[in-house]
């Protein structure tokens, strides 16, 4: 911590904030083990980049916030600041879930005083800072409320360092920098609320010239003032930085701070957000993109890598026998040995590892002391230190395997299989592994790892596909097999808008349903006012998260059924009483054109699904109930009639749509006449027309 | 041996620089080098030639890992170390017996002061096996009670190098109306300001034409045209494809460049590989202009191994999302020159064929220090 008398001077130190944690599981079965800001990318730790970066661009104090693996980053970064002339502290803080909680610890702690640098601790890049703080500062001269610059970077939407599903869009005016709202797009929009975009129209009052743009890498490297730990503080529900924070701030009235950006060109920025990422980010690095922070660059201390032509790294010590071929970019760590005929191709592979002969490893991550036994193929996969594959083992594609796990010879690793040592039972810490030998073999160690239940309580809304486009090596065509494989029914990913709507999974259906039938009877027994039951009816429907259609579609049969239509004589009294206390409360579900014809489709199937002979009796009256009602207007009357929808489906609708037709007739009289009386003129055309 | 902790945070400092090439160009790096050096040798205790030998070297080793590119760093420690060698065993020979080292005068004389002590030094370094026999010797090396004046006197030959360094282009420059006459054409690449400093200065004298190659992607040759417009040379940038077409006309190719290997190779920007190609086509004399601390003594064992691959982004956009997942952009800042296509060096002590550098290597560094392996 700097001591009291330092803050008169405190001017001249940059500070920075690096965020140790993701705060997300991206990294498991990995990060149960390690902190992911110590994983190495092309075989050094993670947040040495974040240092470097932070070095180049003048910092002299960095915060490190640590949650998760605390005293493993704690060693690190005391190691790392005994040869670095930045004083680094580091902050453990266990109760942190999120950017916001550490925020708020930042604040409660009181350690930063100026204007700080705030990054994650998976943050690559090679930026220089110096313009972009002159410019915050020069801001902040100018307008106090301006308390934060994002620094952005320009790059194509399908850009392989654009972490897919993080993407946002910004609405930025180039003239004053200024940041005007901000949306995150999600990969996979299932509901209608991702799909859109809701903006003030202020915006557009204020700012004579506005950009909407989908083009630019957030790595999220934001320049700070001091009032943006408080800002967390004083609204204590922000999470995440950009979703809570940013979108917060901009659509408040009330605070009347700015967040400004900084578009960056010519230099390289990512963050290591997810499996998909960490590929990306070891490609860009082995491709020389982040230069000169690059393999031959050494940036820890002692390593000794050597560049050569097709890109490839080679520590001085690493044993090559004469026939094993290395192919384009690839990055061999020191004291690695490989054996005759095996074939490496983009791949990092790290210290120590001993790879035998007839080996293809193909765009696979290999960190330290890894073993891989003879006639082995690896293909776009993560292993992780210390794992043994015996001879033959294939590693499909997307895999994870994490500390120390062995798989038996022969044995194939399916695809997006994510493998860990660890006993399944966190807790007890005397739990024995039991070994997945179907998948692990006679002779391997470990098992698959499963998501811990529940976890994620607070994104049940997220699409599942939306967890999985980041992995590794993902494509479209695996993500349905991954889901397939995982419970889904075999209804099809892609589906309309309007099946999107109905039910997809059948257990919440069917709650709705009992409790829909349920309220009503309770309804219909105990004579409640028509507002009671509306009432309850919508509680249900927001409980359920369902739409209107999903009610209406309830409802409607329920009250149909309720109708006393068996007795010869008086049904259609029967159908008018029910309907005189009951209709309202349909009207209530019923709100614009669009309602009513899916009400009159629902009407028509209810109806029809009826007792043979009584269908009639109620369709026809309920229609005219409805109309003279007003809860549906002929409009929508005459669109259902004329749809082929009204015109397919059983013998029954079909009568029924047959028993409207007068009323119809009646309908379109009366519109034609109305038009004839303002429209003279075009009185036989439109006459010709209708028939 | 440890060093004081003023000094270790000085060389930290240093190599986090090169680290992060905040320092770049061979003579920022051997000035800075220099002057680390200095401070490193008067700020540290040592008594015997070994102790301060590994001192140079261990901060050598650490500076030349930092950025193994620059070659002017080891060759300015390279010369600090045969300074070193050549002080003790000077010293040595006073206490112990009269020198004989006056018998030799070579022609080359490896420094440039006028200096009396500097005197002794020549040839000696060229019997390797005298030196062999010397340097293991040292237990006697401890012994010996060196005059107090041997501190005082590195550090002043240390400082003559500083003068040399500092000096480095009057020296070359100086040489300019000898090689270029009126109304030659002259063809170069790049930004040198070795190479601009000598054209301004025979423009002094004489009237010529300069065709510059823009030197794509860092199109650092529009910059140098820039600078010699300014001086009122008849400036001309073309674009380095043009550089062959235009080759036949033009009367001689002056060349700048990063570091001169042991067997006359350049380490130079890219492009200029082609262009002595091309003036070797043409049979146009190639002249390199440089200082001496830019000699390495180290071989190029492969045409790549002293070359830095930049960043890509200057080639192919990194905006390019698709194009940059298919293609592999390399974008080497050096060519590397074969000593063939170069006929003659100009340095600070005048002009050089390559055959001849060999020499200039045995007078400037010691054998010993070719690697700072302790």
């Amino acid at each position: 911590m700097p001591p009291k008398e330092k803050v008169e001077s405190s001017e001249q130190v940059l500070q920075a904030v690096i965020l140790a944690d993701s705060f997300d599981e991206r990294f498991q079965p990995i990060t149960l083990e390690t902190a992911r800001c110590l994983l190495p990318l092309c075989n050094v730790p993670l947040i040495s980049y974040t240092f470097e970066f932070l070095a180049v661009a003048g910092v002299q104090e960095i915060f490190v916030f640590c949650c998760s693996h605390s005293d493993k980053v704690k060693q690190f970064v005391k190691q790392y600041g005994k040869q670095s002339n930045m004083k680094i502290h580091t902050i453990v803080s266990q109760e942190c879930y999120s950017v916001g909680d550490a925020m708020r610890e930042l604040d409660a702690k009181q350690l930063i005083d100026t204007d700080f640098i705030l990054v994650t601790g998976d943050v690559v890049s090679n930026m220089k800072l110096d313009k972009v703080l002159d410019e915050h500062r020069a801001r902040r001269q100018a307008d106090k409320s301006a308390i934060m610059t994002m620094v952005l970077k320009k790059a194509s939407p399908q850009h392989r360092s654009r972490s897919v599903g993080d993407g946002a869009l910004f609405v930025l005016d180039q003239a004053s920098k200024e940041c005007l709202h901000y949306q995150p797009v999600k990969a996979f929009k299932s509901s209608r609320q991702d799909r859109r975009m809701t903006m003030d129209m202020e915006i557009f009052d204020k700012h004579p010239e506005v950009q909407i743009r989908n083009d630019l890498i957030d790595c999220q490297i934001d320049i700070c003032s001091v009032e943006v730990p408080a800002l967390f503080t004083e609204n204590f529900d922000y999470q995440d930085i950009r979703t809570d924070f940013v979108h917060g701030i901009l659509t408040s009235d009330l605070l009347g701070k700015t967040i400004h950006f900084q578009e960056v060109t010519d230099v390289y920025a990512a963050r290591v957000r997810s499996t998909q990422m960490y590929d990306a980010v070891s490609k860009d690095i082995i491709s020389r993109w982040t230069f000169p922070m690059v393999p031959d660059s050494n940036l820890q201390a002692g390593d000794c890598y050597e560049f050569r032509r097709g890109l490839v790294y080679k520590e001085k010590s690493v044993v090559l026998s004469r026939t094993c071929v290395v192919e384009e970019k690839v990055v061999i760590g020191a004291n690695t040995q490989i054996a005759e005929r095996s074939v490496l191709s983009n791949c990092v592979i790290g210290k120590n590892c001993v790879i035998g002969a007839n080996v293809k490893i193909d765009n696979a991550y290999i960190w330290d002391n890894v073993t891989i036994m003879d006639d082995c193929v690896v293909q776009h996969s993560i292993i992780a230190n210390g794992v043994v594959l015996e001879k033959g083992v294939t590693v499909e594609k997307g895999c994870l395997i994490s500390f120390n796990v062995k798989v038996g010879a022969g044995s194939t690793v399916p695809a997006y299989s994510r493998l860990t040592a660890l006993p399944e039972d966190e807790d007890d810490s005397e739990a024995e592994l039991e070994s997945e030998q179907a998948i692990v073999g006679a002779t391997g160690r470990g098992r698959t790892f499963r998501e811990a239940e529940g976890s994620d309580d607070e994104d049940d809304e997220v699409d599942p596909r939306n967890k999985l486009v980041n992995r590794l090596a993902y494509d479209f065509s695996a993500l349905e097999l991954d889901q397939a494989q995982q419970e889904l029914a075999s209804g099809s990913e892609f589906e309309s808008e309007a099946s999107d709507l109905e039910e997809d999974e059948v257990n919440p259906a069917e709650d709705l349903d009992r409790e829909v039938t349920q309220t009503l009877e309770r309804a219909f027994k105990e004579n409640h006012t028509v507002d009671i039951a509306a009432l309850e009816l919508n509680t249900l429907r927001m409980a359920s998260n369902s739409s209107f259609h999903e009610m209406r579609k309830r409802i409607i049969p329920s009250v149909l059924k309720h109708m006393d239509v068996t007795a010869p004589v008086k049904s259609g009294k029967a159908v008018k009483d029910v309907l005189d206390k009951w209709g309202p409360l349909i009207g209530r579900m019923v709100h614009d054109k669009d309602d009513q014809i899916d009400g009159l489709y629902i009407l028509q199937r209810a109806s029809a699904a009826l007792a043979p002979g009584t269908s009639s009796k109620v369709f026809a009256p309920s229609l005219r109930y409805f109309y003279d009602a007003d809860i549906l207007e002929e409009d929508a009357i005459l669109i259902w009639y004329h749809s082929e929808k009204s015109q397919e489906g059983s013998e029954e609708e079909k009568k029924l749509r047959a028993l409207a037709a007068p009323m119809i007739a009646f309908l379109e009289q009366s519109d034609s006449e109305d038009e004839s009386e303002e429209e003279s003129e075009e009185e036989s055309e439109e006459e010709s027309d209708e028939e | 041996m440890s060093m004081s902790k003023n000094s270790e945070h000085l060389v930290d400092d240093l190599v986090a620089k090169l680290k992060r090439r905040q320092l770049v160009g061979s003579s920022a790096v051997a000035q800075a080098t220099l002057k680390l050096l200095i401070v490193v040798i008067s700020k540290n205790n040592w008594t015997t030639s070994k102790q301060l030998l590994t001192l140079v070297k261990s901060v050598g080793q650490r500076l030349n890992l930092a950025n193994p590119t620059e070659l002017a760093v080891g060759n300015i420690i390279r010369r600090v170390l045969h300074i070193i060698r050549e002080e003790f065993r000077e010293a040595a020979g006073h206490v112990d017996s009269p020198k004989d080292g006056s018998s030799h005068q070579g022609g080359g004389h490896p420094h440039e002061g006028t200096n009396g002590l500097s005197e002794f030094a020549p040839l000696t370094t060229s019997s390797s096996m005298y030196n062999l026999l010397g340097e293991t010797g040292s237990s006697s090396d401890d012994d010996v009670q060196y005059p107090s004046s041997l501190r005082s006197n590195i550090i002043q030959e240390i400082r003559e190098v500083k003068d040399e360094l500092e000096n480095i282009y009057d020296n070359i420059k100086n040489q300019a109306s000898l090689h270029i006459h009126s109304n030659e054409i002259i063809m170069t690449i790049g930004r040198s300001k070795t190479v601009e400093e000598f054209l301004k200065m025979a423009a002094m004298k004489r009237k010529f034409q300069v065709l510059v190659a823009e030197s794509a992607p860092s199109y650092s040759g529009q910059e140098m045209a820039v600078e010699l417009s300014k001086a009122g040379i008849e400036t001309t940038v073309i674009p380095d494809s043009a550089v062959f077409a235009v080759m036949s006309r033009v009367n001689k190719v002056i060349l700048g460049t990063h570091a001169v290997l042991a067997n006359g190779g350049l380490v130079a920007i890219s492009g200029t590989h082609m262009m002595a190609a091309a003036a070797k086509h043409h049979s146009i004399p190639v002249v390199v202009c440089t200082g001496l601390y830019k000699l390495s003594p180290l071989y190029p064992y492969d045409e790549d191994s002293f070359n830095v691959t930049f960043n890509p982004d200057s080639v192919l956009g990194f905006e390019e999302g698709d194009l940059i997942e298919k293609v592999t952009v390399t974008n080497p800042y050096y060519d590397y020159v074969s000593p063939e296509l170069v006929n003659l060096f100009l340095t600070n002590q005048g002009g050089h064929p390559p055959s001849y550098l060999y020499r200039l290597i045995v007078e400037n560094y010691d054998p010993n220090d070719r690697t700072f392996d302790l």
